[in-house]
């Protein structure tokens, strides 16, 4: 029923809209499905990393040092550009974040995907849930969409030293032994033997911090003993929302999981990714002492999975105040999260980020151009960051810092860090 | 056929042949598995002479075992739903001790572990265990349990087979050595310290590696324990140390000269909410051991035991260079074969 009534100033056709669909309307429209990536919009004005701005010097002693050792005046592409990450050697400060289960990653766009950042050398991580909804591909004949074909695509012509492939295990994946699957698997081994195989602990969801992954899936294709099942569209619908859970972590259970890892995978790196809580701090530097070679943050601007709107837009640290938490050292901190131009990714460096994931834009080139879509991205932002970080006085990528910012971020008030154990627990990163 | 006056044999090397009738016909692997059946006959009049009940071990589950490091377990497809094949039998081990008190298991294991232990010598994709679990047992008193059987299966191959140690040219003077007083003992720790000592890079909070153990196992002419592995390193159902947080009251039995590793075990936790957050360490969903952690709420007795793996053991007592040399039908991690 709908009478006169109106409420200025209030979000009325939302409200409506949730009066007439209920509980699917906490998520963004069911046509787009498969057909849109999400994560938080811009807010008026950008966010805190947009706000920042990048400050040049006058005085350069970082260009005089390299006019001294070139003979001549340093040109922008006289930047170094590659460097390590997690244990990988990668062109540039730059991979591709993961591919995850949903339909939009599925198929033909992640392969393509997977094709050009093998080609480029950049590491890529490939998605949780990928394995219970895809398969594997051993004895499967939907093998176009399985991990084992991603793998393939990856490493058709992926340059000899560079690049890797990182595999994400949810909990979900744990039942389904993704980790052992590939760590068994012959097919995976030259990857394993030329250390190009990383195992990646997802901790946490960029776009919606505190749950588990979530997808779109036929009613009756389910398992429902791994995954809750919510009927969004009423009963009869043949959609329904699929719910990984989320995992329980405290200090211990990070710290074992990791070790457990080194444990059971001594020749793969060990990555872990962390959703953006207000203990990132804490969380990233247990996974560290733990031995962690990297340690991925998702902003909460980040994710290309199913996500309900009140988390688009309202949950989780913004990323600027994520990299604000942690302090890594000389570990390496990746951060992800609506990265698609040199100076968020410079940025991002600037406040800690070894690297910086390329999530929703990478899809995007894929799907604009599935042969060179994302090698033509990856080479503006390779000339964005070589101008960025050359005019900034600096020559390495890992020399930028908090001083070519403005305002120059405040430092967080350090949180109680666990020991570092007896031995140096990371495996030290000799690719830098 | 005579093969007791057979002179040495040479011992193949690197893979099984490729015909099982190779293998099978090998006056060697004849020798092996006689050997290999003697002890079982020994092991099983032992533990029955101490009260030990003999279980016939379950095959498939909706569980195994998934403390073994980086292999892949087999699924199986029960009537639409995955099971497993045995990894190892703990979870079964600690359920029967509602049945008996102190039980064993020779029970077959399938691990498809990574391609790369290929070539340790010592691991197999198939493979057995003398599987012991004792109600109420404390590590001491488990140890000791190990110690008597795995002398008593010792002292009797040496007895009973000569001829096919003399075959295989096994050195039957090392073997009566490890008979020569009481076991070693070590902690993880010291061995960690022992193997950084020698230059080898031992994490403090992981196995110890194959070329380690190989390593320490060298050092030795007895079979010795190395007891207290850390917690990242092994599954959820062994005991923390109470008195020793991040230690477990584990275990594992290494040969001598250089065979290493040849039984795992531990007390066991038997406490519901510790399991549960145990198996969170260990990157695992309890809602998959429903069935364990239920029985475990209503209370499952304290126990101690230990998997004796007995194609390694046959392969130190027989003094083979291969663990495959000591079956049948030999399935190494990544090689197709019957």
């Amino acid at each position: 029923m709908r009478t006169a009534l109106r409420a200025p100033g209030f979000p009325e056709r939302e409200v409506r809209e949730r009066a007439r669909h209920g509980a699917a309307r906490a998520f963004p429209p069911r046509q787009e499905y498969g057909h849109s990536v999400y994560g938080a919009g811009v807010a008026p004005g950008g966010d805190a990393i947009d706000g920042l701005r990048l400050v040049p010097p006058v005085f350069m002693p970082g260009r005089l040092e390299k006019l001294i050792d070139l003979g001549r005046e340093p040109q922008p592409g006289d930047v170094r550009l590659a460097c390590g990450i997690g244990g990988f050697s990668s062109p540039l400060p730059l991979y591709v974040s993961a591919l995850g289960s949903t339909q939009v990653s599925a198929g033909g766009l992640a392969e393509a995907l997977s094709r050009q950042a093998g080609r480029l050398g950049l590491p890529m991580v490939i998605g949780e849930n990928v394995v219970p909804s895809h398969g594997y591909g051993h004895l499967d004949t939907n093998v176009e969409r399985s991990l084992r074909a991603r793998i393939g695509a990856y490493s058709a012509d992926l340059p000899d030293g560079s690049g890797g492939v990182v595999v994400q295990q949810s909990t979900e994946d744990a039942d389904a032994e993704v980790w052992n699957a590939v760590y068994s698997d012959p097919a995976a081994r030259p990857l394993l033997d030329s250390g190009r195989l990383a195992f990646e602990l997802k901790v946490g969801q960029g776009a919606k911090p505190g749950l588990g992954g979530m997808a779109l899936t036929a009613r009756d294709g389910v398992d429902r003993r791994s995954f809750a099942v919510v009927p969004l569209f009423g009963d009869t619908d043949e959609q329904v929302l699929r719910c990984a859970s989320a995992g329980t972590f405290t200090e211990e259970i990070l710290r074992q999981q990791i070790r457990l890892m080194r444990n059971n995978y001594p020749r793969a790196r060990v990555w872990v990714k962390l959703h953006p809580g207000r203990d990132v701090g804490l969380a990233a530097a247990t996974a560290w002492a733990a031995g962690a070679d990297a340690v991925t943050v998702d902003g909460a601007e980040g994710g290309s999975g199913w996500a309900p709107t009140s988390f688009l837009d309202h949950v989780g640290l913004p990323l600027a105040e994520c990299l604000r938490r942690v302090a890594p050292g000389a570990s390496c901190l990746l951060a992800s999260g609506r990265m698609w131009e040199g100076s968020r990714v410079v940025k991002a460096l600037a406040l800690g980020a070894r690297a910086a994931g390329l999530g929703r834009a990478a899809f995007l080139a894929a799907d604009e151009d599935p042969e060179h879509g994302l090698e033509r991205l990856v080479d503006c932002l390779a000339l964005e960051i070589s101008l960025l970080t050359s005019a900034l006085g600096k020559y390495r990528t890992t020399e930028l810092g908090p001083e070519d910012l403005w305002p120059l971020p405040e430092p967080y008030p350090p949180e109680p860090l666990p020991a570092l154990s007896a031995t140096p627990a990371a495996r030290p990163d000799t690719t830098a | 056929m005579t093969l007791l006056t057979e002179p040495v044999v040479a011992a193949p090397s690197g893979l099984p042949p490729a015909d099982p009738r190779e293998h099978l016909t090998s006056p060697r692997t004849r020798a092996v598995l006689r050997i290999q059946n003697g002890m079982l006959t020994a092991a099983r009049a032992h533990l029955a002479g101490r009260g030990f009940t003999e279980l016939l071990p379950p095959v498939i589950g909706p569980v195994t075992d998934p403390g073994a490091r980086g292999s892949k377990q087999v699924d199986v497809d029960f009537y639409g739903h995955r099971y497993k094949l045995m990894s190892s039998a703990i979870l079964y081990k600690q359920a029967s001790l509602l049945a008996f008190d102190r039980f064993f298991y020779v029970a077959p294991n399938v691990r498809l572990e990574p391609p790369a232990t290929s070539s340790t010598s010592r691991h197999l994709v198939e493979f057995h265990q003398i599987d012991v679990e004792v109600a109420g047992a404390d590590r001491q008193e488990i140890l000791r349990i190990i110690e008597d059987l795995v002398k008593h299966v010792t002292r009797h191959v040496l007895d009973a087979f000569p001829a096919e140690l003399a075959l295989l040219g096994r050195d039957t003077a090392a073997l009566a050595a490890a008979l020569r007083g009481a076991f070693g003992h070590t902690t993880h720790r010291q061995a960690g310290e022992r193997l950084r000592a020698l230059g080898h890079d031992q994490s403090p909070d992981a196995e110890i590696d194959w070329e380690a153990e190989a390593r320490l196992s060298r050092d030795h002419e007895q079979p010795f324990f190395v007891t207290g592995y850390p917690k990242g390193s092994r599954g959820f159902y062994d005991k923390e140390d109470p008195q020793q947080p991040g230690a477990l009251r584990s275990f594992d039995l290494l040969a001598p000269e250089g065979y290493g590793e040849l039984c795992s075990g531990s007390e066991r936790e038997n406490d519901y909410a510790t399991v549960v957050s145990r198996m969170r360490e260990t990157g695992e969903n309890p809602a998959k051991y429903a069935w364990y952690l239920a029985l475990m709420r209503q209370g499952l007795p304290t126990s101690a035991g230990f998997g004796l793996g007995l194609e390694r053991f046959t392969r130190y007592l027989a003094g083979l260079d291969e663990v495959w040399q000591a079956s049948a039908f030999p399935k190494l991690p990544g090689v197709v074969s019957p």
